[in-house]
């Protein structure tokens, strides 16, 4: 579904990326992990189509098309979405309204109709009851005064409107308390299909004895330096990053 | 001299005295004293004043050619959802709109009450200042011909309508529109002051509204400048607010080729609390200056001034807002935002909050920003598939909600935004987000 030939990616005249290979197929879900400053969340913006991340090498391929060709929101109607790790305030843009324009660029692309207005506030309030979110959110701007745990809620509980082929999912799970955790690993849980495939970007294990990875892989100096099973995440939190860095030297 | 005060003091000079004649007199002499308003005074400098100085204006007429129909486009609130609409063109009466009485608020001419009431009427005539900002207002006070006063006594819910037309024979006109509203103590209004042009000339319109607000009198008030781009329009409005008052106001610039709007509001005892809110779109070539001062006349006061600007195409967009607050004036609180929209790179926003405060204890906070739409937000609506178009109008809309969520009239509210959107870029996108 996604392959990663030899990506490399530059942020305000900084190289961040350098030569990363992945390869993510259907129904599989992979976590990044890696130190802070490794390139995690520079890697899931390059995905998504952030503009001012500037790609110097390498080739990225969505479902055989050519993902670096493709604007933001042509990749986000072919299926793909970012889960923010720091979700942006939009006042005066409400959440219903993101959320159905989001659905309905989407259901246009693939030949749709427009989703029907009563069907869609079902649809919302099912959801949103599954993340358990207040009533409020209806009336809300997009993440307008949502505390951190809020907000990651929000970007699953959109994730679950939108039903992506492939979700990448940056830090969802920090700054989130057990509870919020569970939720959100729920969330991620139920869109565990062998058409899709979820790419979670953490810092930390402990989203993944919720959310159980096919494959781990370690980001460090803007490439991939270890890959292995869900035991590297434990291993990980047992020896911690210095370990695999020190590895790589050796 | 210039021209332009050349031709003012020969309307002077050719009206009849009334009985406001030493209000007029002392208003005249201090205006043609210190002539019109130059960059280099304080509150002027963004504003170029020399080729309307260069004109020789003459009076505007009181009538119209051909009806005007308050009821069409011209109309910002529903038929049936407002208690009524006073119109004056040119700033005079139409015959008899005295006559017309509204539940609750009495309405005058400021002629007819100038004969009957001279003293009673002078209270709303400020003492002569030399203040630069205040110098269209002398000369309002020199040569207005008419204008309504309204008496508010109690609490009225519908929101009142007034539509100042603004229209001409020939080029080079000037009408001095002046409106007084006298809030009693403990009464509640909604006044709409809606300025619209008609016809192809459109005279030099120099306005003025005076309010003053009894103790814990409640008034939200808008003024929506809504002229073509070949008007030219000076407004100012007054504001004197006694205890436990509160004013909600609402400045929104959506025509003329020039607007030069001032606001200077007196919390002149405890409690009074004044909200304004103002938006500014400028397109075209046109350009809007707007100017802000609040004075903090007693403890306890509190005001917000909410801005926000929005520029397109070539055009200028001016927001100064200044707070003051008195010595004594303890317990103050006051918050300046302005945020400006750069929607063109030959579009110009300037924006400068000022603060002068002579007490201790109080609290006053700004903050003004302008920049172009925030990258993060863009990327955010287009990585959930919303085409460019769409997220851009998106926050454009998103950027003017401050100030229209504020507003409690709905249908004006609807109007506005329908007005507001047809200026903005990518106008049919913006009318779905209604």
């Amino acid at each position: 579904m996604l392959v990663i030939s030899d990506l490399s990616a530059r942020v305000a005249g900084k190289e961040i990326l350098n030569g990363v290979n992945l390869k993510v197929d259907a129904g599989e879900i992979h976590a990044i992990m890696g130190p802070n400053g490794s390139g995690k969340s520079t890697l899931a913006q390059v995905l998504a189509g952030r503009e001012d991340y500037e790609v110097t090498k390498g080739s990225v391929t969505f479902e055989g098309r050519d993902l670096l060709a493709m604007r933001a929101e042509e990749r986000a109607r072919a299926g793909l979405f970012l889960g923010f790790q720091y979700p942006v305030e939009i006042p005066g843009v409400n959440n219903v309204y993101l959320l159905k324009a989001a659905l309905n660029a989407k259901r246009k692309a693939a030949g749709e109709p427009e989703v029907d207005a009563y069907e869609f506030l079902a649809l919302i309030r099912q959801k949103m009851k599954f993340m358990q979110m207040s009533e409020s959110f209806l009336t809300r701007g997009v993440n307008e005064g949502f505390s951190g745990g809020e907000k990651k809620r929000n970007e699953v509980l959109q994730m679950l409107v939108l039903e992506p082929k492939l979700a990448i999912l940056d830090e969802t799970d920090s700054g989130l308390d057990i509870d919020a955790l569970k939720v959100v690993s729920t969330g991620v849980n139920s869109l565990r299909d062998p058409k899709r495939a979820v790419v979670l970007v953490t810092h930390y294990q402990r989203l993944l004895d919720y959310v159980i990875p096919d494959q781990v892989h370690v980001l460090s100096g803007g490439r991939i330096v270890k890959s292995g099973d869900k035991s590297l995440a434990q291993e990980l939190e047992r020896r911690g990053y210095d370990w695999v860095m020190g590895a790589q030297v050796a | 001299m210039s021209a332009a005060l050349r031709s003012f003091e020969a309307q002077w000079r050719a009206r009849t005295p009334d009985a406001l004649q030493p209000i007029r007199e002392q208003a005249i002499q201090r205006f043609l004293k210190l002539g019109l308003p130059t960059l280099s005074d304080e509150t002027w400098r963004y504003t170029d004043l020399r080729s309307l100085a260069a004109q020789s204006f003459q009076k505007a007429p009181c009538e119209t050619r051909g009806d005007i129909d308050p009821a069409a486009s011209l109309s910002l609130v529903d038929a049936n959802q407002h208690a009524a609409t006073l119109s004056l063109i040119n700033g005079c009466l139409p015959p008899n709109a005295d006559r017309a009485s509204i539940n609750g608020i009495e309405i005058s001419s400021i002629k007819t009450l100038s004969q009957s009431d001279p003293k009673g009427l002078a209270r709303f005539f400020p003492a002569t200042s030399d203040a630069d900002q205040r110098r269209w207002v002398l000369l309002n006070t020199a040569l207005f011909v008419d204008g309504l006063y309204l008496k508010i006594t109690r609490q009225v819910t519908e929101p009142l309508v007034i539509l100042h037309v603004s229209t001409g024979e020939r080029a080079h006109e000037a009408a001095h529109p002046r409106i007084i509203i006298d809030a009693a103590p403990g009464s509640s209004a909604t006044i709409i002051e809606h300025h619209v042009s008609h016809g192809g000339i459109a005279p030099l319109n120099n306005s003025n509204t005076h309010i003053s607000l009894s103790m814990d009198a409640q008034l939200e008030h808008y003024r929506v400048y809504a002229t073509g781009a070949g008007a030219s329009h000076l407004d100012s409005l007054d504001i004197h607010q006694a205890h436990g008052s509160q004013c909600k106001q609402f400045t929104i610039a959506l025509g003329g080729g020039l607007v030069r709007s001032s606001l200077e509001a007196h919390l002149n005892e405890p409690g009074a609390s004044l909200d304004s809110y103002s938006l500014l779109v400028g397109h075209e070539d046109r350009h809007v200056d707007c100017i802000n001062i609040v004075t903090h006349a007693a403890p306890n006061t509190r005001s917000r001034q909410t801005a926000r600007a929005i520029a397109s195409d070539v055009s200028r967009v001016i927001f100064n807002s200044k707070v003051i607050v008195n010595a004594g004036a303890v317990g103050s609180d006051s918050r300046q935002s302005c945020r400006g929209l750069l929607l063109s790179p030959s579009a110009e926003i300037d924006t400068r909050p000022q603060l002068e405060i002579h007490a201790d204890e109080v609290k006053c906070a700004h903050g003004a920003t302008t920049g172009r739409l925030d990258p993060d937000m863009l990327f955010y609506l287009l990585s959930r598939g919303l085409d460019r178009e769409t997220a851009q109008s998106l926050l454009v809309y998103a950027f003017l909600a401050d100030v229209l969520t504020g507003m409690s009239v709905s249908s004006a509210r609807a109007a506005i935004e329908n007005a507001l959107i047809s200026q903005l870029p990518d106008s049919q996108i913006l009318r779905k987000f209604r």
